[in-house]
């Protein structure tokens, strides 16, 4: 697969704040490309650009081998899907979807078919005459796809396009997107904050956040293989704890020695250990090798997620097997489920479960990101 | 949304009752028989008629539509634009700033928005030296001035309502940034520019402070008539107008309805059609066609305004000789009840006449100090005005009238030579007389014992406490205290102004009110019973007297003689032509028919000789039109006013505002 | 390093707002400035004090209540008597038009149409014609007595007492009460009232506690809408008052027709700047009051 998209050392800053810091980054055609982080991350921004909304400071855009820099957004072969669908109210379905073949001056015969045909596509073919505001939020989503696709643009970005749907609702539009992209071939970029929706929708994940790049890989290997404690706390959950590798193959946290899989590191080095929860097995204690005191349990529906104290570190622990609160247990680990990283900006800022505050959910309460080109800097 | 209640029914019943009870009133009386506004004597459409024949408060109409239309359009465009200007301002500085500005004359009282401009205009007319710097332009920016804040208080919302992605949108699917403006902003703001346009509209259409300011040579409003009618009376003529604007306003929003229910319709059928096919959901809500809803009024509006704008410029240009004329309200005959049409003549006359085409601009006046205040400002330029005598000597004086080339006003020989000479205008170099008129009281036979009457003394008579009007302006009330007194009514001791004016202090208890044309309403009607004015205005609400009303008519022993003379102020533009003019107003025909409309006396032998005239006005009115009292040039020089200089006219203001205030 | 095309997209905005500006300087600042160019000059364009001294110590004797003459300050006497009035008017307004406007916001959307068309219908007849018209109704033979005379009741004074010149300005003046108070209830969200009531409130603490405080914004732009034409109406108080109540806006006019231009600025100007302070500081009473202080 080619590179369909470029972005070289791109910067960005707006008002004196940077959003963008040297960002590099291609994307392949047909490919289902992530931008993942929370809010503030520079994901919009970076989806902007590559739009024709935002002009970096510094950096290329390069659409297909050609600098796009000053390109305006209506000659780029790309087609956006705006967060909150940004339908055209005083238009209808119809003329909703048909508005870039007008743009273009299509034969309105055309213009017909290939409207029924999106619609068929995004299953709205009987809502053709409604008004735009009269529908669902779902709805409206399809509406905003179908507009976008029409023209069949060698790219989509779709900018958290499930946001605003119900949970079940989201899972649907998760797999229509899915098909559409296969059936059709256009490359989506797709911006969001949810991972689990990255983590089941993507070829390929870029995890941001304040303006910098901080891992791109497919799915499995961001979510086995995190670079750094940021990536591994925003992609699912995990302990994260301070660690020393002793050797390669041999790595001490928490008042005891484990055997792991890594390699490559300096002699004692200090590193973060990254364990997930549900790779924690509950042993006897007996045959633990770290033991501690549970101190919450919650059912989760498949399985139960405890808080377990050792040594004062809280870790989180899912199991299927049933621990009452304020039992004392063992936990045991194998070398596959400990991940070593370097030690980052990050460490030590995530990954303790002590008030087990979802730090990422609070962030993403607003999403704000750098203002609108002409917009109000204020508001 | 819910049905009304029966008290909210019943509540917005009586509001609206409210609003229309003096609709009703002036729907009503513009099918009066007679002129008067208060008292009904027949049904009769003969005003509807004569509106329709009286081409110049056609032309204000004319002119106050093109005025709201041009005034419209301006400030849609502007305000539309400022709006999105200002909604995409960074700088919060000047965010705050514009608002604040836009907040000026919608919190600023109209009249000072009037007086600043005016100043403003005047002043800098001075400065480069324009004769003519009030004008129909200067009208427009007032009114543009006051009704662009109103389009972008409307706007502006929908612009911060409006999703900020639309516009990004439109261009993402292929629009260019203007594209995208006119495609998906403009349609989102459209609701907002249309009632902005809407409420523009009409605030021009009912401005009358800020036009009464700025109104200038030959371009005159239908308020600012309205307002000059206020020596003489609104005619019902206007009422009939009012009635016909109300019809046509109904009109519009029945055809404004009717459209959007055709829209309904269709929009019924198309989803009764579609209906097998729905699945699911939200029929709740109203589907409404989304195109076309708004565009159709503003399109219509737009176009009325083009078509008006080059009516109106077209109309302009093609006639490049134009008189202005100046006069008081309805002082001229407009050809009502079958006369002549004495302007519509003149222009006829010049064409057969010279072989080309006049226009005359007719505007008009309130009072001489309205037409002093114009035209001394140096910002209009007018070619024949008709102010009356002491204003005639403060204007000569002042400078401010060209002598007249008699030679061009043979007609001239016809007037009476008791008006030679006269003290405004010694040399008779200035000035030829239009009409003039002695002050007399009004009172009512029923009500006024006989014996009571013959002096001055029955407007103090407390047995009519409560049915006396006395003027309301300053000289004429004054006038009517000083007679009485016997003081000379231009002294320059302000002591004996003071007595006059503890005399209508004394007075004031007993006035039922200060007026000027209410007087044809209230006496006409028995509302009061003494009043003072003048003779001819006598026979105007003698016709017009409800059935228990015998209005009657005296001189008292010294009263008060006026002349009001033409004249050409020294800002003509084209003093023969005013010239000829004039010459035309002193023929028969003209004269004739101005005497008759106007009802006052007339010094043109051409008319008060006429039998024809003789015969028309009556005995009764002759004799009191045209009095024996004496000498009439010894008796108008010892009576009637003359010029007053600044000092005591500032004085004669202050002292008036003393009576007012007790 | 902007596009080109985004760059003319500003630069066009910018542009857009570039006539008005210049128009407000031109036609809304300068003329000001005028007025108090005149208000501080004399004939000659001197400077002077003297214009505005004069409205704060002119004085008239005139007789009180009690028949004996007394000296009062002759222009704050007026600008009191004028206030006095449009608070009146302005008060009657809001108590009339702010139930019209809830009923308005209520009613069924064509409904809504239809009561704003007819609330808009007389403003197009001349504001002139309309006083006129309401002095055939109130004078003393006039249709009102008239039909209070077919009830069997006593014919009632108003013409030419300040309730007269009240119902005057009351009804030129309606419309822009209800417009701002109507235009912000319909924007009212139903939802909240609902909620209000579910969490306990009556209909009166509804109306006191969330419709209220929420359509304040409305009442302010109403209020103001309707208190600065009536605190300086010239035409209404000759009309409607018998010409027996002197208002500041018939001094002003008064001065100008005696071609008194720099005390009639003088008088505008005074006016113009108790309004101006009055505003500014209701406007900022207000917004502290709707947003807390913001």
């Amino acid at each position: 697969m080619s590179k369909l998209i470029e972005l070289n050392h791109i910067s960005k800053s707006f008002d004196g704040e940077t959003v963008l810091d040297d960002i590099s980054l291609y994307i392949r055609d047909n490919e289902f490309i992530t931008l993942l982080g929370p809010s503030g991350c520079g994901k919009t921004t970076t989806l902007r650009m590559i739009g024709g909304f935002t002009q970096p400071d510094q950096g290329d855009v390069i659409f297909m081998g050609e600098r796009i820099n000053d390109v305006p957004p209506h000659k780029r072969n790309v087609n956006t899907v705006f967060q909150k669908y940004a339908l055209f109210p005083h238009l209808n379905v119809y003329e909703n979807v048909a508005f870039p073949l007008r743009e273009k001056k299509v034969p309105k015969k055309e213009i017909d078919e290939k409207v029924r045909e999106m619609l068929s596509l995004v299953m709205l073919s009987n809502f053709a005459e409604r008004r735009v505001t009269s529908l669902s939020g779902g709805q409206q989503q399809r509406v905003a796809i179908a507009r976008a696709l029409i023209s069949h643009p060698k790219v989509l970005l779709l900018d958290e396009p499930l946001g605003a749907l119900d949970l079940k609702l989201r899972k649907d539009m998760q797999r229509e997107l899915m098909n559409i992209q296969k059936s059709t071939g256009i490359t989506f970029i797709f911006v969001t904050h949810d991972q689990e929706e990255a983590l089941s929708m993507s070829d390929t994940i870029v995890v941001m956040n304040e303006g910098k790049i901080q891992q791109i890989g497919t799915p499995i290997d961001i979510y086995n293989e995190p670079k750094n404690a940021f990536v591994a706390d925003f992609i699912g959950e995990s302990n994260i704890l301070d660690g020393v590798m002793l050797e390669d193959y041999k790595v001490r946290f928490a008042g005891h020695t484990f055997q792991c899989l890594d390699t490559g590191f300096g002699k004692n080095e200090a590193v973060d250990v990254v364990v997930r929860p549900e790779d924690v097995d509950i042993v006897p204690v007996d045959r633990s090798m770290l033991c501690g005191t549970v101190t919450s349990v919650t059912f989760m529906g498949v399985h139960y997620e405890i808080i377990v104290d050792i040594q004062g570190f809280k870790w989180m622990i899912q199991t299927t097997d049933f621990v009452g609160e304020g039992e004392y247990i063992g936990i045991s680990l194998d070398p596959d489920a400990i991940h070593i990283m370097k030690k980052s900006k990050y460490s030590g800022m995530f990954g303790d479960y002590s008030c087990f505050s979802d730090e990422v959910e609070e962030l993403t309460i607003e999403e704000e990101e750098g203002p609108a080109p002409g917009g109000d800097a204020e508001e | 949304m819910n049905k009304m209640k029966l008290s909210s029914k019943i509540y917005s019943g009586l509001i609206f009752a409210f609003l229309f009870a003096p609709i009703v009133v002036l729907l009503f009386f513009s099918f009066n028989d007679s002129k008067s506004l208060s008292v009904f004597s027949g049904f009769s459409l003969k005003w509807y008629k004569e509106l329709f024949n009286d081409r110049n408060t056609l032309a204000t109409v004319r002119n106050t539509v093109i005025l709201a239309l041009s005034a419209t359009a301006i400030s849609t465009v502007m305000g539309t634009a400022a709006a999105l200007g200002i909604d995409r301002l960074r700088s919060k500085w000047y965010r705050t700033a514009m608002k604040t500005v836009n907040d000026i004359p919608m919190t600023n009282p109209d009249i000072i928005t009037g007086i600043s401009l005016m100043l403003m205009f005047v002043f800098v007319g001075r400065l480069f030296g324009a004769s003519n710097s009030l004008n129909f332009w200067t009208m427009l920016a007032a009114h543009v001035t006051f009704c662009t804040p109103y389009v972008i208080l409307q706007v502006l919302p929908k612009l911060q309502q409006m999703d900020k992605a639309l516009p990004e949108a439109a261009m993402d699917l292929g629009c260019t940034p203007m594209g995208a403006f006119f495609k998906v902003e403009l349609p989102e703001m459209l609701p907002g520019i249309f009632t902005g346009a809407i409420m523009a509209f009409t605030l021009s259409l009912d401005d009358f402070v800020i036009s009464y300011f700025t109104s200038g040579t030959g371009f005159e409003t239908l308020p600012i008539r309205i307002y000059s009618m206020t020596k003489k009376t609104v005619t019902p003529k206007m009422y009939a107008l009012a009635t016909i604007i109300f019809f046509v306003t109904l009109g519009l929003l029945l055809i404004s309805n009717f459209v959007d229910n055709e829209d309904n319709k269709r929009l019924r059928e198309m989803r009764k059609n579609r209906k097998s096919t729905y699945t699911r959901q939200d029929d709740t809500e109203e589907n409404k066609p989304t195109s076309g809803k708004f565009k159709k009024p503003v399109a219509i509006c737009l176009v009325i305004a083009l078509i008006a704008g080059i009516f109106f410029f077209g109309s302009r240009s093609r006639e490049p000789k134009v008189l202005n004329v100046y006069n008081w309200g309805e002082y001229i005959s407009d050809g009502s009840e079958g006369s002549l049409d004495t302007i519509a003549a003149f222009e006829s006359w010049y064409e057969d006449t010279y072989g080309e085409p006049v226009t005359v601009n007719y505007t008009t006046y309130a009072s001489n100090e309205d037409m002093y205040n114009k035209l001394s400002s140096g910002a209009v330029s007018y070619d024949v005005v008709i102010p009356s005598d002491y204003m005639i000597a403060r204007m000569i004086k002042e400078d401010m009238l060209e002598p007249l080339d008699f030679e061009n006003i043979p007609n001239y020989q016809y007037i009476n030579d008791s008006f030679h000479g006269l003290y405004y205008d010694p040399q008779d170099l200035y000035t030829v007389p239009y009409t003039y008129g002695i002050v007399g009281i009004i009172y009512d036979a029923n009500i006024v014992d006989e014996a009571d009457t013959g002096s001055w003394d029955l407007m103090w008579n407390e047995k009519y406490a409560g049915s006396i009007l006395q003027y309301n302006n300053s000289r004429d009330a004054f006038g009517t205290s000083m007679y009485k007194l016997g003081i000379d009514i231009n002294t320059t001791d302000q002591s004996e102004w003071d007595r006059a004016a503890q005399e209508l202090i004394a007075q004031r208890p007993l006035v039922k009110s200060y007026v000027m044309d209410e007087i044809y309403n209230m006496m006409e009607s028995g509302e009061a019973a003494v009043a003072s004015y003048y003779a001819g205005d006598y026979f105007t609400m003698q016709e017009a007297q409800a059935s228990h009303v015998d209005l009657k008519f005296y001189y008292p022993e010294r009263t008060n003689f006026f002349i009001d003379a033409m004249c050409i102020p020294k800002c003509t533009q084209n003093k023969e032509l005013a010239e000829i003019f004039i010459n035309y107003m002193l023929s028969e025909e003209a004269g004739i028919a101005n005497a008759e409309y106007i009802n006052y006396a007339s010094p043109n032998r051409n008319v008060y000789e006429n039998e024809t005239y003789i015969e028309d006005m009556g005995e009764e009115a002759m004799e009191i039109l045209y009095p024996q009292l004496g000498d009439f040039s010894e008796l108008y020089n010892a009576y009637a006013y003359r010029s007053l200089d600044s000092d005591m006219l500032d004085y004669l203001t202050t002292l008036w505002e003393t009576v007012k205030l007790n | 390093m902007k596009s080109a095309a985004l760059k003319r997209k500003r630069s066009s905005f910018d542009m857009a707002l570039a006539p008005y500006s210049v128009w407000a300087l031109i036609f809304i600042l300068v003329p000001l400035i005028f007025v108090a160019y005149y208000a501080f000059t004399d004939n000659n364009f001197n400077f002077t004090t003297e214009n505005i001294l004069r409205f704060f110590t002119a004085t008239s004797n005139v007789h009180a209540d009690d028949g004996t003459m007394v000296e009062v300050r002759t222009y704050l006497v007026i600008f009191m008597r004028s206030l006095k009035l449009a608070v009146i008017s302005t008060a009657i307004c809001l108590l009339m038009g702010y139930p019209i406007a809830y009923i308005m916001a209520r009613a069924p959307e064509k409904t809504q149409k239809t009561m704003m068309t007819l609330i808009m219908i007389p403003m197009w007849m001349n504001f002139l014609i309309r006083t006129y018209a309401w002095m055939t109704i109130l004078q003393d033979t006039g249709i009102l007595n008239n039909l209070l005379g077919l009830f069997g009741i006593d014919p009632v004074h108003v013409i030419g007492t300040e309730a007269a010149v009240i119902i005057g300005m009351v009804y030129d003046y309606f419309p822009y009460m209800v417009l701002p108070i109507y235009s912000i209830m319909a924007k009212m969200d139903l939802k909240l009232l609902e909620a209000a009531r579910d969490l306990g409130c009556g209909s009166v603490s509804v109306l006191r506690r969330v419709i209220f405080p929420l359509s304040l914004p409305g009442v302010i732009s109403g209020v103001t809408m309707v208190l600065i034409p009536s605190i300086s109406t010239f035409y209404i108080s000759q009309k409607l008052g018998n010409g027996k109540f002197l208002l500041i806006g018939d001094a002003i006019e008064g001065q100008y027709v005696a071609n008194n231009l720099h005390f009639a600025a003088a008088i505008a100007f005074i006016l113009m700047l108790v309004l101006l302070v009055a505003m500014a500081v209701v406007k900022y009473l207000t917004t502290r009051h709707v947003y807390g202080g913001d």
